[in-house]
């Protein structure tokens, strides 16, 4: 990495970081200059990500946590502020599979439960658990949501209605902890992670509409293209940005 | 009474001041209505069953009106315990979609399931962290059976009410203050029985058709967006 690190010096924890876009952000705000701590709650796919980003110099470790379990989160935060001594931004991209598409009457509710737990609930535990230490490092919060929250899905309206309720979550937050200097944006990706490669593979067409309706033309890349925005929101170049949603997806949603 | 063919059969769903002023202003409009009262604790089938025995009485249902449940004082997130946060965010969004499951077999041609929430969905609000995340949650939900609805000719929309209305004057009125920059242009919030209720009203037009997946602010003229 040459140039400036925005990031040096400073601590973030990535849930959902051991792989897709988590380990994109992560990957990014490690070339940086953060040390990235990856929560994950399949440890041998966060340590070998974390291994990976260690032997190519950077400072990154795994913890353990399923977000579904608030103890789990809590300590996440605690390792993290026991380790580096510090949290100063909190990405939450932990979510469960949206599932098969389906009728709107019809939603799972066994898929309805993992959903807000993993997308909502999860935010809420891990908001209340980094709170004084986000406050006490002026730092921030990142919340993934998506394009489809905004315009309303006919295929997977639960997961819409998730990502929709994280957006206005974010924009709560950004309004309750503006006052003690904590920012709180989204970031609407389309990355082409390996949950939509494999999407992709097993719809040909998938890619080729998703990619039709992008000016650029092209799925993005966690890292290199992903990444960045991570990057920028926990940042000092975003120090006036809290409540905002930056849609990350080569021009493919235009209607904020 | 026995409704006449003309008359617009309205099921409301809510248990609240405000779906009680609705109630009385669809009355006024001359719709037929049936309340079905939501409970805290209410599960999906309780739900259809009171869904299933007001249709039944209706006879038929051209408009379905869903005023969710919402807190009514502030609490800022961090002092929240885990109940009062289900309560303010995940069961409005639950009881939405069990709303959807109750009413969607008795959903025809042109007929409309109507969502009513705050205006704190598209701004978010301190205090009300939850409860403008579950509201703007519904928004979404209301555009997702929209396009999955439309080829049958079966509409939703959503209306947003000012905070005052929603949460009540004593908590909505300092929220108005710190989360929007402009007055109420209209300098009144909106009158759940003489504005908000002829709005819903005009969504069982067959006029209003074309409309759908919407969201139609009601709030006095404080959100002019988009």
């Amino acid at each position: 990495m040459t140039g400036t690190l925005l990031l040096k010096d400073r601590v973030a924890l990535v849930t959902g970081g051991g792989s897709g876009l988590g380990l994109g952000m992560a990957t990014a705000m490690a070339r940086h200059g953060a040390a990235v701590v990856l929560a994950c709650r399949r440890p041998e796919t966060g340590e070998a990500a974390a291994a990976a980003l260690r032997d190519t110099g950077y400072d990154a470790r795994c913890v353990r946590c399923d977000v579904t379990s608030t103890e789990d989160l809590e300590a996440a935060v605690a390792s993290t502020v026991t380790t580096h001594g510090r949290l100063d931004c909190l990405v939450h991209n932990a979510v469960a599979p949206p599932g098969p598409p389906g009728p709107v009457e019809e939603v799972d509710l066994d898929r309805w439960e993992a959903l807000v737990a993993t997308s909502l609930r999860a935010v809420f535990d891990g908001a209340r658990a980094a709170y004084p230490y986000l406050r006490a490092a002026g730092g921030s919060m990142v919340l993934m949501t998506s394009a489809s929250g905004i315009e309303g899905s006919a295929s997977l309206p639960a997961y819409a209605m998730v990502k929709a309720a994280q957006r206005t979550l974010a924009k709560g937050l950004a309004v309750e902890w503006g006052p003690v200097g904590i920012r709180v944006n989204c970031i609407a990706p389309l990355g082409l992670t390996g949950a939509l490669s494999a999407a992709c593979e097993a719809n040909p067409v998938l890619e080729e509409r998703l990619v039709r309706r992008t000016p650029l033309g092209r799925l993005g890349d966690p890292v290199e293209d992903v990444g960045p925005a991570a990057v920028f929101l926990a940042s000092d170049l975003a120090r006036y940005v809290t409540g905002q949603t930056l849609v990350v997806d080569g021009g493919g949603f235009l209607g904020l | 009474m026995e409704p006449t063919a003309g008359e617009v059969r309205t099921l409301l769903i809510g248990d609240d001041p405000l779906t009680e002023g609705l109630h009385e202003g669809l009355v006024v409009q001359g719709h037929i209505v049936a309340t079905v009262a939501t409970r805290p604790s209410g599960d999906r089938e309780t739900l259809a069953a009171a869904v299933d025995a007001a249709v039944a009485l209706l006879g038929r249902t051209d408009l379905v009106v869903h005023v969710p449940r919402r807190p009514m004082d502030p609490v800022s997130l961090v002092d929240q315990a885990t109940a009062d946060w289900v309560a303010a965010c995940e069961a409005p969004m639950a009881e939405a979609l069990a709303v959807v499951r109750a009413c969607r077999p008795h959903l025809g041609s042109g007929s409309r399931l109507a969502w009513v929430v705050p205006t704190v969905a598209l701004g978010g609000a301190a205090g009300f962290a939850g409860a403008a995340a579950a509201a703007e949650g519904i928004r979404s939900l209301a555009k997702g059976a929209a396009r999955q609805w439309g080829s049958e000719g079966i509409g939703t929309a959503v209306l947003a009410v000012s905070p005052e209305v929603a949460f009540g004057p004593d908590a909505g009125g300092p929220l108005v203050a710190t989360t929007t920059l402009a007055d109420s242009a209209l300098a009144r919030p909106g009158h759940p029985v003489y504005d908000l209720a002829p709005i819903l009203s005009l969504l069982a037009d067959p006029a209003s058709a074309a409309l759908t997946g919407a969201t139609l602010v009601a709030d006095g003229g404080v959100w002019m967006s988009p």
